[in-house]
C-alpha cells in the first residue's frame, strides 16, 4: 500500500518535471522564431501555471493569511534579486514595454511551477530537503537553453533563495512578487 | 532562527553569484545579447575579443560578384550587390573588417558598439550602395544611428538608418568603406521605445524597495514582539 502511494507520488513528480522542463524549453525555442517572442512568453507562462492544476492553493504556498507580510517579503526578495545589478551599474538590459505582460506571465508561471507544484510534489516524495534541492536543480536545468553557462550560478542561487523562502515561510506570494519585480526591472 | 540564518546565507550566496555576472538575475527573455567588446563596459562581465572578417569577391566579366563580408562573430555584416565595386581591371576584390582597439570617445557622441574598420581594394559604385548591419548589445542603450569616419579619431558623420531588421541590429547603406560604429548623440537621452524598468531607474527601484521593506517591517516586527 505504502509502496503504491510512493510510486504514485514519484510518478507525479517525474511527470511534473518532464512537463515543466518541456514547457520551459519549448518557450525558449518558440521565442527564437521571428515575431513569436511575446507569444512564447504568454503561452509559456500559461503552460507553467497549468502544472499546478490539481494542487490545493495552500499546498502551493498561496493564501491570504498574513498577506501584508507576504507582500513585504516579496518586496524584500525583489530588492535582494536586484541589488547586485543596482550596485554594479546604473545601466542594465532594458525590457521593451510590450514585453512587460509577458514578463509577468512567465514570472508567475515559473514560481507556480517550480516553487509551487514541483516543490509540493518533491516535498511529498522526499521531504523539504528534496523539494529545495530538487526544485533548484530543475530550475537551473530549465534555464540551460536560455542562459549562457556563466549565468547559471546566479540562476541557481536565485532558485535556492526562492525555494528556501518557500520552505521557511510556507509562502509562494513573496517569491512570485519578488520574481515579477526583478523581471520587470531587469 | 535557523531558517532566518539559512535565508540570509542564501541571499549572500546569490549576491556573490550575481556579482560575478552582469546583470545578475536575469530571466524569461533570454540572456543579454552576447557581444564581444574591444573596450567592454563595466557591466559586461566576461568578455571575448571581437573577431575580424575577410572576403575575396570574384570579378566575373568585369563585374564584381554579389557577396557579404562579415566578422566571424557576426557583429558586422556588409553585403554587396552584383557590380557593387568599380573594378578597374581587377580580377578580385578583397574586403577586410577589423575591430578598432583604440576606442576613441568623440565629443557629442556615445558609441554603443565597437568601432570597425572596413577596407576594400576597390571603391564602391555610388549607384550600388552596400548594406551594412551592426549588431549591438542590450547592456547599453539602443543606438539611434550608425556613424562613419575616414579616421577612427573622427570627424564622425551620421548615416541614414535603414528599416530595422533583426533584433539588436541597426542597418544603413553605404557607398564607401571606412570606420563604422553605432551610437547616439550624447546630448540626447538614449533613444528607443517606451520602456519599463531598467536603465538608470534600477538603483532607485532597489533603494525604494529597501526603504519600503524597512519602514513597513519595523512596525510589523514591533507589533509581533508586543503580541508575544
Amino acid at each position: 500500500m505504502i509502496a503504491s502511494v510512493q510510486a504514485r507520488t514519484a510518478a507525479r513528480a517525474g511527470l511534473l518535471t518532464l512537463f515543466i522542463l518541456a514547457a520551459e524549453w519549448s518557450r525558449v525555442l518558440l521565442a527564437q522564431r521571428p515575431g513569436l517572442a511575446l507569444v512564447a512568453l504568454l503561452v509559456g507562462g500559461a503552460a507553467l501555471c497549468a502544472s499546478a492544476l490539481g494542487f490545493p492553493a495552500e499546498r502551493l504556498g498561496l493564501g491570504t493569511s498574513r498577506f501584508g507580510l507576504r507582500v513585504l517579503g516579496g518586496l524584500a526578495l525583489g530588492a535582494v534579486l536586484l541589488l547586485p545589478a543596482a550596485v554594479r551599474a546604473s545601466t542594465v538590459p532594458l525590457l521593451p514595454a510590450g514585453f512587460a505582460v509577458g514578463a509577468v506571465a512567465v514570472s508567475i508561471g515559473e514560481e507556480i511551477a517550480f516553487r509551487g507544484a514541483l516543490f509540493a510534489a518533491l516535498e511529498d516524495l522526499g521531504g523539504a530537503p528534496l523539494a529545495i534541492v530538487g526544485s533548484t536543480l530543475l530550475w537551473t536545468l530549465a534555464h540551460v537553453m536560455s542562459h549562457p553557462p556563466e549565468f547559471l550560478g546566479a540562476v541557481a542561487a536565485a532558485g535556492l533563495l526562492l525555494a528556501l523562502w518557500r520552505w521557511a515561510c510556507k509562502d509562494l506570494v513573496a517569491p512570485i512578487l519578488g520574481h515579477v519585480i526583478a523581471d520587470l526591472a531587469l | 532562527m535557523k531558517k532566518v540564518a539559512l535565508l540570509g546565507a542564501a541571499a549572500i550566496a546569490y549576491a556573490l553569484a550575481a556579482w560575478m555576472v552582469a546583470p545578475g538575475f536575469y530571466d524569461g527573455f533570454g540572456p543579454p545579447a552576447p557581444y564581444n567588446w574591444t573596450c567592454p563596459p563595466a557591466q559586461a562581465g566576461a568578455n571575448s575579443s571581437p573577431s575580424a572578417g575577410h572576403l575575396t569577391i570574384k570579378v566575373i566579366d568585369g563585374v564584381s560578384d554579389a557577396n557579404s563580408a562579415f566578422t566571424d562573430d557576426g557583429q558586422l555584416v556588409i553585403g554587396f550587390l552584383p557590380g557593387a565595386f568599380v573594378v578597374d581591371g581587377k580580377t578580385s576584390i578583397n574586403v577586410d573588417i577589423t575591430p578598432n582597439g583604440s576606442c576613441p570617445k568623440p565629443a557629442g557622441l556615445e558609441f554603443v558598439t565597437n568601432i570597425y574598420d572596413v577596407t576594400a581594394t576597390a571603391a564602391i559604385d555610388p549607384q550600388k550602395p552596400a548594406n551594412l548591419v551592426l549588431r549591438y548589445s542590450n547592456l547599453l542603450p539602443d543606438p539611434s544611428t550608425i556613424y562613419t569616419a575616414s579616421d577612427a579619431n573622427g570627424p564622425w558623420s551620421a548615416m541614414a538608418r535603414s528599416q530595422p531588421g533583426q533584433p539588436f541590429t541597426i542597418e544603413t547603406r553605404t557607398t564607401r568603406v571606412g570606420y563604422f560604429a553605432a551610437g547616439y548623440p550624447a546630448s540626447s537621452p538614449p533613444p528607443g521605445a517606451v520602456r519599463v524598468g531598467g536603465s538608470q531607474l534600477l538603483p532607485i527601484i532597489a533603494a525604494v524597495l529597501i526603504v519600503v521593506v524597512v519602514l513597513a517591517g519595523l512596525p510589523l516586527a514591533v507589533m509581533r514582539r508586543r503580541r508575544r
